[in-house]
């Protein structure tokens, strides 16, 4: 058999196992009574609900003869009003309606719970990467500095951040800090998120360093360079190349701990997950369409990473 | 020469213990002049590396004194910067920048230390490069290039800050021994050209040839010193003599 029919073979029988599990998996929900309502799901996605035009005050309805405009008269009193470009009359020519009913439909197409969610899962992971990538290449560098007050900051905040779980550090920022600073829920998630992963940042950008022989620091500083310049120019594009694999893999963890911001009042993708199921009684497909779509997030920003790893590839 | 050449190196008793409490050098004395090549030679641990290192401050020494150009380097107040854009070194290991090309590996300390413009550095580096016979590899990358040529590279990237002295710690020893020669035939032409030059070598050929004064250590001292043809020729030194028995 040649060695690529094997590796084929091979790569065949994972995705039979993982198909075996899934049926098993799909065999025993059916086992415990639950109804699958897939089709609840699109309209917490995008959402068709427009704007609703309600009727202004109690009174009769007249709907023009082409049908693209609506006219009010009061029951009581002389008040009409007109309404127009709406998608859909609600109301018949001539019914008597009440205050706050509705009679008009506009179609809307916007972005429903989940999508919503999954935007500011967006926003708040993207900013408190970019923090974290400033504070984490700051505190890295303190790690390796030759002055020892640098080193010793540096460890200590390092140290205190990987000891403790980032779920009781975002009550900290969300309820001591950001009540002395009056920070909104959503500057709290980014300074939680931000300032634990420059925690992993910094050692990820310290070993980094350290991997680059001492010959280049030494070559940098017999040419003259500053210990800056010999930072910037020598040190730091060789460290990136052995930076840039680990940092995918912590951005990633930075967009899966993002959830945990879901115990302040922010409803990110995993917030709307929750509230979702409260109101489709659906978990089981709701929470298989979140993961799904956080898998997407990590799933393009890995296939990023891996372009960029290429593009520094190139040199030895 | 008419008038006594200025002297670029005073090292005077330096001595150099390591934070781990090893003496690389203990009352080392030693004087370079301008022009002048001088060649270090000793058993591996003699405190070769660590006597030449000490010249550019890249090894701060612990005791003695040490004047090189005109910087007192055993003070505190030490201009290092100033003085290593005057003092050129070359590795055994090359230590090429490898993300930079041949030609970016040139220009980088020309153009961010003196303020060179690129035109200019590039400029520069292509006379450098042209010397030692690597104009048409200015755009490779170190990696592609062989031993002996990212060695002559090294000395061309210390070559364009325009130094008073360059320092050579074992140039030839990490290169295949087809290219050791085209390293040393660049060394002896710099030496033509009455560069400065202190070089740590076990090329005895190289030091017979060129060296104006050769110099034996061992045991982080400096035992003896002399012109090449006696060095070599009439050994007082008995530890130089059993030395010389084992390299010959
Ligand atoms: N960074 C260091 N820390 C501690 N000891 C060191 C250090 N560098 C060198 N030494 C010690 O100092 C002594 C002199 O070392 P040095 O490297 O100067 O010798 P060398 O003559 O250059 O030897 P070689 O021919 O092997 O390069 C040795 O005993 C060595 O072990
Ligand atoms: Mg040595």
């Amino acid at each position: 058999m040649s060695p690529s029919l094997s590796r084929w073979l091979w790569h065949a029988v994972a995705a039979a196992l993982l198909v075996t599990i899934g049926s098993g998996l799909y065999l025993a929900s059916k086992r415990i009574d639950y109804t699958w309502r897939w089709e609840r799901i699109p309209q917490y996605l995008i959402s068709t609900e427009g704007d609703d035009q309600k009727a202004p005050f109690d009174g009769f309805v007249a709907v023009s003869e082409d049908g693209r405009a609506l006219s009010m008269t009061a029951l009581r009193g002389a008040e009409t009003a007109e309404f127009t470009g709406f998608s859909r009359i609600v109301a018949g020519n001539g019914d008597l309606v009440f205050e706050g009913d509705v009679i008009a439909k506009t179609d809307a197409i916007s972005a429903g719970p989940l999508l919503v969610g999954l935007w500011l899962t967006l926003k708040i992971s993207a900013l408190s990467l970019v923090f974290a990538l400033l504070l984490g290449l700051i505190v890295g560098l303190g790690r390796v500095s030759k002055n020892p007050a640098a080193r010793d900051l540096a460890a200590f905040y390092v140290e205190v951040i990987r000891g403790t779980p980032l779920l009781v550090q975002i009550f900290i920022v969300y309820f001591f800090i950001g009540t002395v600073l009056q920070l909104s829920a959503f500057a709290a998630g980014v300074v939680a998120l931000a300032v634990f992963t420059a925690a992993y940042v910094a050692e990820i950008v310290r070993a980094g360093i350290e991997a680059v022989p001492k010959g280049q620091t030494e070559a940098a500083q017999s040419v003259g360079l500053s210990g800056f310049q010999t930072m910037r120019y020598v040190i730091l594009p060789q460290a990136t190349r052995r930076i840039l694999p680990p940092l995918a893999g912590q951005s990633i963890n930075l967009i899966k701990d993002s959830s945990l911001v879901s115990v302040m009042a922010l409803t990110d993708l995993t917030k709307a997950g929750r509230e979702v199921v409260s109101s489709t009684f659906s978990p089981f497909e709701v929470w298989f369409v979140v993961a799904l779509m956080y898998l997407l997030l990590t799933g393009v920003l890995s296939v990023a990473v891996r372009r960029l790893e290429r593009r520094y590839a190139v040199q030895g | 020469m008419d008038q006594p050449a200025a002297v670029l190196i005073e090292a005077r008793d330096i001595e150099k213990r390591y934070p781990n409490g090893v003496l690389g050098l203990k009352r080392a004395s030693l004087s370079v002049k301008a022009g002048e090549v001088v060649v270090i030679v000793g058993p591996s641990g003699s405190g070769k590396s660590t006597l030449l290192r000490t010249f550019n401050g890249l090894e701060a020494i612990t005791g003695g004194e040490i004047v090189v150009d005109g910087h007192v380097l055993h003070q505190r107040s030490a201009d290092l910067r100033a003085l290593r854009q005057r003092v050129g070194m070359v590795f055994q290991q090359f230590n090429l920048f490898p993300h930079l090309t041949v030609l970016e590996n040139l220009c980088l300390a020309p153009v961010k230390v003196l303020k060179l413009s690129a035109a200019q550095a590039d400029e520069r580096a292509r006379v450098l490069l042209a010397k030692v016979g690597l104009l048409n590899k200015w755009d490779c990358y170190p990696a592609q290039l062989s031993g002996g040529q990212q060695q002559r590279v090294a000395i061309a990237r210390a070559l364009a800050m325009q130094p008073a002295v360059i320092l050579f710690d074992e140039p030839t020893s990490a290169l295949d021994p087809e290219m050791v020669g085209e390293v040393l035939e660049v060394m002896k032409q710099l030496a033509v050209d009455g560069m400065t030059m202190c070089v740590v070598t076990h090329e005895m050929g190289f030091a017979r040839a060129v060296a104006d004064r050769v110099i034996f250590m061992d045991g982080g001292e400096i035992l003896c010193e002399d012109v090449p043809e006696a060095f070599f020729g009439a050994p007082r030194h008995e530890r130089l003599q059993s030395f010389l028995r084992q390299v010959l």
